[in-house]
Formats: structure tokens, C-alpha cells, sequence
């Protein structure tokens, strides 16, 4: 069974009188342990589709199966319980919450998953630990550079233990070198079986996914494996 | 079972530390809101202290009055409807004596004339309200003499030109001298004074030492025979009864008794009225309770006031955090959970607005109790549903932006820049 499936999947727009067809009939699906890059050019629907495989978006047709748990069929409550549970975001502009610590931002889903105060505090420094932040528990956002507020970011995705990490552009606001630990981690992560959906326009991003696919105007023009898969330079 | 309490309880002990966070980052902001419901509390709760305040006064001021009796005045008594078939109110001593002799329980009477006089001695002079009574009215009223004596009935008998002083009078003619054996005149009659009562202090402003007591006998020789329609007429009876006595059934037996006296027949109106300290105390209560019901009404307004303060705050607060609000959804925020943590929010900040209020109204009703002395007592119910209700009002108000928050979509929300 995929871990991801969507079978025709679409999402229409009513914008300035005209429909748009953001995505049009999409139907794939992704395996447990994938690395996947999904490409394409802003406007191409591409994030659209990602928000609807994360549960933040509503489908307007079609279906999407979460480990084989159809969203259409849950309520707004499961859907939350779903991306807590089996889905880690990342985003481009990190989302952290300012002026609350490294450690209290990683601890949000564990809020949300009902853990209680010390079970939180304990999961969410052995995730800051792992991304090599455990001595930057006790900062806010605002004193750490982009890279570190990137991997706090991760280590919250991370830290339900979740099978999917869905991850927007997640390079956009970092430099070139920093890009390229990210990326680094990313691999590792796809290496302990955690399977990641970026979504990207930069091919050197791409490069480093097993699996490319490509959309333009909302559909899926080329869906390949990458066989040429870029080492990261030390 | 515990467990999962333990988690909820954590989870709204989060939702207070989020609260927290988000009040501190507004500082200014979370304090001028607060500062609305504190005015607020305020106000309600000091307005719910001055209403009991006035209805323990009005307690008060009837005790003062002797606290098992009734009051029979030669008015008639309307109250009930019904013919008249006499021309104005009748009351006499036969009357008072008649009463004393047949009715049950009754521990004393004090019959009653009732002038003005001048009082004046050594170039000083005071005027003040005259009571001429019996023996009686000391055990009545609970005054007894605390220099010299009180009126005896040897004092009745010989029309004695006696009187006995209550503190402020005594105070205006003789400052600290000890006035009794002295003579002073009463409308140019010399006059001895053989006693000072205790005192009574005071009741809404209105002075209960500030009389003069004097033999019935005397006063109505020299004071008020003209007023009255016959020799023997009264203007005040007080009855006090035994403890125990139902004055309720007391009333009945004595209206029927002057009912009879009188020969009113059927539903005619009585030429006199019974009023007892029970009534009073019951029609009190219902008037400071009216009174009281005002006074909270329009506090109340500067509590709506300032719980709209709170729900245009948390209105703002959703929509500059609905960035926040769409991040905690992705995370796995269920709608609850957002709703629970703004509803929070508002009530934290109602009842630390609240608490400020309570403070505050203690402070005023601790001066109004000591430079006005008027009792405005807050008690610990009164401070403990000010704190719910702060809280209460924080749900009310917040109520609708908190539900407005949990009902965004999560990636509407958190594309919001």
C-alpha cells in the first residue's frame, strides 16, 4: 500500500470571475521511504497539491489516501490528529514562534498530541540534540541564524515522529552553503526511512530527491527517477 | 483516567502560559484592555458592597429601635382599602392602657407626644425634638440613662418639669460639664435635668442622640395641647413585646382590639395603623434590594464596557496572529485547541483585570466605611464571585473571537502574511 496515493486529484479557484484549475486531475502515489521533489514553476500548482497531501487544504475533487486513510472522510478534528501524528512540516520562512524558546517551539506538537509537560520538554531536546542544537535550547528565534531557525523548524516536523516530512521551498530563504546542510540532514532522515516531499523550483535542490516530478498548470508532465544523484559536497 | 487528567489540566496550564506570552508582547495593549474590565469589576462590586452596606444600615437603625415591637400611630391606615367612617385617626391613652391590659406578651408600652423645643441655658440654647413618654420608653427603645435616671412614674403622676437629655443635646448646652441636677429652661419654663441617656449613635445621617425626654404629663400641659383633637390623645405608641412573641399574631389581637373600640365594622379603614419592627425590616429589605439592583444595573454598564474592550482585543489579537493560528492547525492543533487557547487569553486577561478591580473596590469601600461611616463590607463571597464573574465575562466576550479563530483554514491561515 502507498503511503501516499491521490486518484484524480483536483482544486479549483474562483478567482476574478474565472475558475482556476490549480490542480487538475492528479493521480500518483508515493511509497513508504521515498525521496521525492516535486518541481515546477511558481503558479504550477505544485504547492497546492502538497497542501492537499498535507491536510491543510480541501480537495475540491478526488481523493487522497494518508497511509490508507481517506481525508475526505475525516472530520476536521482527524485531520488535525493526521498531520500531528503522521505528517512534519517545514517551510520556507521556518514559522518558528518569536519570542518563545527553540526548545518550546519543537514542543508545540507535543502539545497538540497531549503529552505533558516533562514528556515534552524531554522529547523535544533529544530532537534539538539531533540537529545539533542542544546548546541553543534556551534561544528565541530572533538570536539564531537562518540555518539553525531551519533546523529547529525540522526538528519540530520531526519530533511526533511522524512517517512523512513535507517540506515547501525549505531551502528558499538560505544561503547556498546552508542549503546544502539542510539538504544533508534531509538525506540522513530519507536514509532512517522517513520518507520527504519537497517542493521546490531550484533543480540543485531537486538533484538531491530519488524521484522528480514535475507539474505545469496543474498537471504532472513528467514524474521520473533520478538516477544521477548529486553527492553533497564536504 | 488520572493520567488523562493530568494531560488536560496541562494543556490548559499551556494555553495560560501562551496567554501569557501573547499578554506580555501587547504590554501596553493587554494593560488598557484590563484596565476597562478592572473599572468594571469595580464599579459592580462596590456597588453590591454599598447595597448591603445600606440594607445592613437600615438593620441597624430598626434595632436601634428596639427590636420586638410594634409602633401604633392615629393615622388611618389606607393601606387596605375599604370606607372610611370617621373624619381623621384616633389614639388614646385609654387605648394604650386598654392594650397593655388585654393583649398577650407584652412587656412594656411607651405612649408618646412629640414637639420641637427650645432648650436654652446660660446664653446657650439648642433646639431639638421632645419626647414626652413614660417610664416605659426606656425599656422599649432599649435607652436607659447613662448619668442620673430616667422618667419615673412619680415624674408622670406630678406633671414634674423633668428632662432627661441624649448626648449631642447635652454636648450643645453644657460642652464637657455634667449637666444633671442642672436647671435649663424649655420655652421659658425652668426645667431640672435628671439624667443623660446613652448613646445611640447614628442612622443615615440622622442623629438618634440628638432628643430630650420628658414626663407625657408635662408635655402635653405645656407643649402640644392645641394639636391634639382631644386631652387624652396620643401621637406614637410603642408596644414592646416579650421575645418570642409572634408579632404578627400580636398585630392581629391588637387591631382587633381597637377595631373594637372604635366600632369599625367589616372592610372600613382603621383609624389607626400597627406597623411592627418585622414589617419595617421587610420593607426595607425590599427597598435597599431595589435600591441595590439599581445601583449594580448601572455598574454593570462599565462592565459591558469593558468586556467590549475585550472582545475588540482578542478580536485584533486573532487577526494579527493568524499566521500563528495556521501553523498551530498544521502542527495538529485541533479547533478546540485554538478556541480554548484565545478563550484563555480573554479570561486571563479579565481576571487579572478582576483581581485589580477587587483590590480596588476594597481600598473604596474601606474609606467609605472609614471617613463616611457608611458599612460597605466585601466579603469573601463577594471577592470570590468577582473573580468568576471577571472570568466569566472573559469567556463571554471572548467568546466569539476565540470560535472565530478555531473556524480558520488552516492554509488560508497560515499563508496570511
Amino acid at each position: 500500500m502507498a503511503l501516499v496515493e491521490t486518484q484524480d486529484l483536483v482544486k479549483k479557484y474562483e478567482l476574478g470571475g474565472e475558475t482556476v484549475r490549480a490542480v487538475d486531475g492528479v493521480s500518483l502515489s508515493i511509497e513508504r521511504g521515498e525521496y521525492v521533489a516535486i518541481m515546477g514553476a511558481s503558479g504550477s500548482g505544485k504547492s497546492t497539491f502538497m497542501n492537499m497531501i498535507g491536510c491543510l487544504d480541501i480537495p475540491t475533487s478526488g481523493i487522497v489516501r494518508i497511509d490508507g486513510i481517506a481525508t475526505s472522510d475525516r472530520d476536521s478534528d482527524a485531520l488535525a490528529e493526521l498531520r500531528n501524528q503522521k505528517i512534519g512540516f517545514v517551510f520556507q520562512q521556518f514559522n518558528l514562534l518569536a519570542r518563545t524558546t527553540a526548545l518550546d517551539n519543537v514542543a508545540v506538537p507535543l502539545i497538540y498530541a497531549g503529552l505533558g509537560t516533562e514528556a515534552r520538554r524531554e522529547k523535544a531536546k533529544a530532537k534539538l540534540e539531533e540537529m545539533g542544537l542542544g546548546d541553543r535550547l534556551d534561544h528565541s528565534p530572533a538570536k539564531l541564524s537562518g540555518g539553525q531557525q531551519q533546523r529547529v523548524a525540522i526538528a519540530r516536523a520531526l519530533v511526533t515522529d511522524p512517517v512523512i516530512l513535507l517540506a515547501d521551498e525549505p531551502t528558499g530563504a538560505l544561503d547556498s552553503k546552508t542549503s546544502e546542510d539542510i539538504m544533508q540532514i534531509f538525506e540522513s532522515l530519507n536514509e532512517q526511512g522517513i520518507t520527504i516531499i519537497v517542493v521546490t523550483h531550484e533543480a540543485e535542490i531537486a538533484g538531491h530527491a530519488k524521484r522528480r516530478i514535475e507539474f505545469r498548470d496543474g498537471k504532472v508532465i513528467e514524474d521520473v527517477a533520478v538516477n544521477n544523484r548529486q553527492k553533497v559536497s564536504s | 483516567m488520572i493520567g488523562n487528567i493530568r494531560q488536560q489540566a496541562s494543556g490548559w496550564l499551556v494555553n495560560v502560559a501562551i496567554a501569557m506570552t501573547a499578554l506580555r508582547t501587547n504590554l501596553m495593549r493587554s494593560i488598557l484592555t484590563t484596565l476597562g474590565v478592572m473599572i468594571g469589576v469595580f464599579a459592580v462590586t462596590l456597588a453590591v458592597a454599598v447595597g448591603s452596606g445600606a440594607q445592613v444600615s437600615v438593620m441597624q437603625s430598626i434595632n436601634a429601635l428596639g427590636s420586638n415591637m410594634a409602633l401604633i400611630f392615629p393615622q388611618p391606615d389606607t393601606g387596605e382599602g375599604g370606607r372610611r367612617s370617621f373624619d381623621r385617626g384616633r389614639l388614646t391613652m385609654r387605648d394604650a392602657r386598654a392594650i397593655q391590659k388585654q393583649v398577650s406578651g407584652i412587656d412594656d408600652i411607651a405612649p408618646q407626644l412629640r414637639s420641637n423645643i427650645q432648650l436654652i441655658v446660660a446664653g446657650r440654647n439648642a433646639s431639638t425634638n421632645a419626647v414626652g413618654t413614660t417610664p416605659g420608653y426606656g425599656k422599649v427603645s432599649n435607652l436607659v440613662a447613662e448619668y442620673g435616671r430616667f422618667i419615673s412614674e412619680a415624674d408622670v403622676r406630678s406633671a414634674a418639669r423633668v428632662v432627661v437629655l441624649g448626648p449631642t443635646v447635652a454636648r450643645k448646652l453644657f460642652g464637657d460639664f455634667d449637666p444633671v441636677g442642672e436647671t435649663i429652661r424649655i420655652n421659658r419654663a425652668p426645667f431640672t435635668v435628671i439624667g443623660i441617656t446613652e448613646s445611640k449613635g447614628s442612622s443615615f445621617g440622622n442623629d438618634n442622640d440628638d432628643i430630650a425626654l420628658m414626663p407625657i404629663s408635662t408635655m402635653r400641659q405645656r407643649f402640644s395641647g392645641d394639636s391634639l383633637a382631644g386631652p387624652d390623645d396620643l401621637q406614637l405608641l410603642f408596644v414592646g413585646f416579650q421575645d418570642g412573641i409572634s408579632l404578627p399574631d400580636a398585630k392581629r389581637e391588637m387591631t382587633k382590639l381597637l377595631r373594637e373600640r372604635y366600632r369599625v365594622r367589616g372592610k372600613d379603614i382603621n383609624p389607626f395603623t400597627i406597623r411592627t419592627t418585622e414589617e419595617f425590616m421587610k420593607e426595607s429589605a425590599q427597598v435597599t434590594g431595589i435600591f441595590q439592583i439599581v445601583l449594580v444595573a448601572i455598574a454593570s454598564i462599565s462592565l459591558l464596557v469593558g468586556g467590549i474592550g475585550i472582545m475588540n482585543i482578542m478580536l485584533v489579537s486573532v487577526t494579527e496572529r493568524t499566521r500563528e493560528i495556521g501553523l498551530r492547525m498544521a502542527l495538529g492543533a485541533k479547533r478546540s485547541d485554538i478556541r480554548n487557547q484565545f478563550l484563555v487569553e480573554a479570561a486571563v486577561l479579565c481576571v487579572i483585570g478582576g483581581a485589580m478591580g477587587l483590590i480596588l473596590a476594597i481600598a473604596g469601600g474601606t474609606a467609605l466605611t472609614v471617613y463616611a461611616d457608611f458599612p460597605v463590607p466585601i466579603g469573601v463571597g463577594v471577592g470570590v464571585g468577582a473573580i468568576i464573574f471577571s472570568a466569566f465575562i472573559g469567556l463571554l466576550f471572548g467568546g466569539y473571537p476565540a470560535v472565530r479563530a478555531s473556524r480558520l483554514s488552516p492554509i488560508e491561515a497560515l499563508r496570511t502574511e
